[in-house]
């Protein structure tokens, strides 16, 4: 063969390998819809800020993660333990881990990060946190100012990724916006706030943690996260094939998805709770029997089966079903039973009227509903009026944004009852609901009890252990559920859609969300 | 000429600094707190006193107004406190999107808009004047959210001639442009319209019409010439309308652009960005009728006459 063929069919050859490569590499990019309520997140910085999306998790490594169960996994940490009194915690590194820009992650990294969270706003995650001492290159132990249980979940927040010294020191305030390096399966190549962010693969990436399949660098080559806020639009760029999986939907768009041959709907745990505090400041929500009766009234099981078609699950406390400290004694569960709310207000004094609206010495029962807009607080809001108004208690929506509303809560005496939706995955959310030192707001409920003050401080400070902080999280919560602070409403449940025909998902999605122990595993067919 | 835009602008200035005080006043007394927006589950009502401490929002209103004022006067649209950057960055940003967007939407219900008007005005009265009118007026009328949702649903989903959302090629402006573009339709083709109307019953246009002038030359050389004086009026007011029409739009297209850093922001309440965002918005508006005079002068020496 002539020399001057050879070449023409070795450069063929090589132009066709180009080709079918970058075929394949394109084959593996995809474009994803961030939830609604990650757009506008501003940086990509874990340790100053304030608002983190969804990309974040794929960026950084942390030292822990959660499954959706909700417990621990290691992810840098290949393993930790802690003394008896809580005072000490020793977590041993996964070994040859390399940041984006090729510096190594060991224990003096961690020596590092620890008190930059110093002066920032998420500066009460380490606060517990005396100092950090190397024992080895690739071991650390948190020596500890007090006992901090929930120091794992704290590791396993996405504030807890572990960012590149070398890069986050050069930077400054621009780390985050121009530029971020982590140790995780994707590199940020752009982001506009509000508009996408693209990642492409870390092809050195070898730290996923056991939860994932993959072990080595992501299947998925390049990542576009879109921010668009509006759902609808977001469904519709779906069902069009302009993005192949959307990171959140709403359940009232499930129906419409089900119709869709095109596309997969997969569900994980939510960590939402839909509930309605009761302002105990203000009549008649300070007298305990029409606490009772209100919370009785609410029929979670109508709920969840009209307006969110069973998806999800009925609230019958204030935390999400997955935590321990969800799992009270049955007779604290509030749970729908219109004869006991009869009866309570009947006892009362509160005597049924011509117009079905209790009253009594002269006053009527009849209170002021407040709701945030958006159609899922505005259905609900309706549904809970009307079974308000089955047992006798008349109720006046009021719709307020969410900023508005707010501020109205923080006049402490104008508002009775709402309809709310926390997301949070961690039974302190108690003592943010209802701890007297943040009456107002968050405390919409106003509630400043002393025996509920000193089980919140006890849950708190006082434990030093998991067990001994599900314990003590259990009786304050017992306590709340007891007092009738609040109706429980609805969990609702998260979901995700993605084009069938062109992602290949893992059946089960493991992680609180949908983050980089699931996102590794996901390919383009 | 020159005294006259001199004067002009020299008004300007009390306007900007009553609608600068407005917009501020605004802002700061509808309910909600920026700080709500980035404390932290598990932080403390001190810690929360002390952001509030560190973006000046304990002090007095007048004198938060006081310092953006004076920060205003040396190009300091001051700093995001939930996008944490430069506002004037973040308009930098955003404002090409919008610009872009708002022009061609100008572009596109100026020409529809004056050649409506012009067939309108033309067959008056007649069946092609009530359709068209009839279909400008329904156009205009539909809430453009709602259009916006259903060009996507027609052209997007069902014909799939265009992307849904973004802003990542051209194509994605067609259906905003449009959208935003049709609310100005209406406005246009009317003014057209009554101009072309009042016009053709002049003297001159009688004249034109004896002397055996065609009468397709006197509608579109005659007429509809001097009836553009009042659709640049109306134009040149319309400036501010380029960047304020795309607010909604902007969301419903998931498309970068003043809009979506207004709504974004606002939902937020993040004050330092919503005042930039109304300023650049009551500066186009204030531009857009400086330049709409000085149209008018340029083109009218009688208006010249009167305003200087």
């Amino acid at each position: 063969m002539r020399s001057t063929t050879k070449a023409i069919l070795l450069c063929g050859s090589a132009l066709l390998s180009v080709a079918l490569l970058s075929g394949t590499a394109m084959a593996q990019d995809v474009t994803f819809v961030m939830p609604a309520r990650d757009v506008g997140a501003p940086s990509y910085n874990p340790i100053k800020g304030t608002r983190l999306n969804a990309a974040t998790t794929l960026i950084y490594d942390r030292m822990v993660i959660q499954d959706a169960d909700q417990s621990f996994h290691g992810q840098l940490a290949t393993s930790w333990e802690t003394t008896s009194d809580g005072m000490s915690w020793t977590f041993k590194l996964k070994p040859n881990v390399k940041f984006h820009d090729d510096e190594p992650f060991n224990a003096e990294t961690i020596v590092w990060w620890v008190p930059k969270f110093k002066g920032t706003e998420n500066a009460f995650m380490t606060d517990a946190i005396e100092k950090v001492e190397v024992i080895d290159p690739l071991t650390v132990k948190f020596v500890m100012k007090n006992p901090d249980p929930n120091l794992l979940f704290n590791m396993a927040s996405s504030f807890m990724g572990i960012p590149s010294p070398k890069a986050f020191d050069a930077m400054g305030d621009r780390f985050g916006v121009s530029a971020a390096v982590g140790t995780g399966p994707f590199k940020l190549e752009s982001f506009a706030v509000g508009q996408q962010t693209v990642l492409v693969r870390n092809d050195a990436y070898n730290s996923a943690s056991k939860l994932s399949t993959n072990q080595g660098p992501a299947k998925l080559k390049k990542i576009t996260l879109r921010e668009i806020p509006d759902d609808s639009t977001a469904f519709l760029e779906l069902k069009t094939g302009g993005v192949d999986m959307l990171l959140s939907v709403p359940t009232d768009f499930l129906p419409r998805l089900s119709a869709e041959r095109a596309t997969k709907v997969v569900t994980l745990p939510g960590t939402e709770v839909y509930y309605m505090p009761m302002n105990t400041s203000v009549e008649p929500f300070t007298d305990i029997k029409v606490r009772e009766a209100t919370a009785f009234a609410i029929n979670q099981k109508e709920i969840l089966a009209s307006l969110f078609g069973g998806v999800g699950a009925e609230a019958n406390t204030f935390l999400i079903g997955g935590l321990a400290e969800a799992k009270v004694d049955p007779k604290f569960r509030i749970a729908y039973d219109p004869a006991r709310s009869r009866k309570v207000l009947d006892d009362a004094g509160w005597a049924l009227g011509p117009d079905g609206v209790r009253a009594k010495g002269g006053v009527k029962l009849q209170v002021k509903l407040w709701t945030q807009n958006g159609t899922e607080f505005k259905r609900i809001t309706e549904v809970v009026q009307a079974q308000l108004k089955a047992v006798g208690i008349g109720a006046d929506i009021t719709v307020f944004d969410a900023a508005t509303i707010t501020a109205q809560y923080r006049k402490r005496t104008e508002h009775q009852l709402a309809v709310r939706v926390y997301s949070w995955a961690n039974a302190d959310i108690l003592d943010w609901f209802f701890s007297g030192k943040r009456l107002g707001h968050p405390n919409h409920a106003m509630w400043n009890d002393p025996a509920s003050e000193a089980l919140n401080e006890k849950a708190m400070k006082g434990s030093r252990n998991w067990d001994e902080r599900v314990t003590n999280f259990r009786a304050y919560h017992e306590n709340l559920l007891s007092q009738f602070v609040f109706a429980p409403i609805y969990q609702p449940v998260q979901n995700f859609a993605y084009a069938d025909a062109r992602l290949s998902v893992p059946a089960t999605i493991r992680g609180t969300r949908l983050q980089s122990q699931t996102v590794v595993d996901i390919e383009k067919k | 000429m020159l005294t006259f835009v001199i004067k002009r602008l020299a008004s300007l200035v009390p306007v900007f600094l009553v609608v600068s005080m407005i917009i501020f006043m605004i802002i700061h007394l509808v309910p909600g707190d920026p700080i709500d927006s980035i404390v932290q589950i598990g932080s403390t009502p001190e810690q929360k006193a002390e952001l509030t401490a560190k973006y000046g929002l304990d002090k007095p209103l007048i004198v938060q107004y006081g310092i953006w004022l004076a920060k205003l006067a040396t190009g300091d649209l001051g700093e995001a406190i939930i996008l944490r950057q430069p506002v004037s960055t973040l308009i930098a940003q955003n404002l090409p999107h919008s610009l872009i967007l708002g022009t061609l939407a100008l572009v596109f219900s100026t020409i529809v808009g004056i050649a409506a008007g012009a067939v309108a005005a033309i067959w008056k009265d007649g069946f092609v004047d009530r359709a068209v009118m009839g279909i400008i007026l329904l156009g205009s009328t539909v809430p453009s959210f709602w259009l916006g949702l259903l060009m996507i649903l027609l052209f997007a989903v069902q014909l799939g001639w265009f992307p849904v959302s973004g802003a990542r090629s051209w194509s994605a402006l067609v259906l905003p442009v449009l959208t935003i573009g049709f609310g100005g339709v209406a406005l246009v083709a009317r003014v057209t319209r009554v101009a072309m109307i009042d016009i053709a019953r002049r003297d001159f246009v009688m004249m034109l019409h004896a002397k055996g002038v065609p009468a397709w030359r006197i509608q579109l050389q005659h007429i509809l010439r001097h009836a553009l004086l009042p659709v640049v009026t109306i134009l040149s007011l319309r400036i501010g309308w380029i960047l304020g029409g795309a607010v909604t739009i902007e969301y419903v297209f998931a498309r970068p652009g003043l809009g979506s850093l207004l709504i974004t922001s606002l939902n937020q309440r993040d004050y330092p960005v919503v005042q930039g965002c109304l300023l650049m918005l009551a500066i186009a508006v204030m531009l857009g009728t400086l330049i709409g005079d000085i149209v008018q002068a340029a083109m009218d020496p009688r208006v010249r006459e009167r305003m200087s």
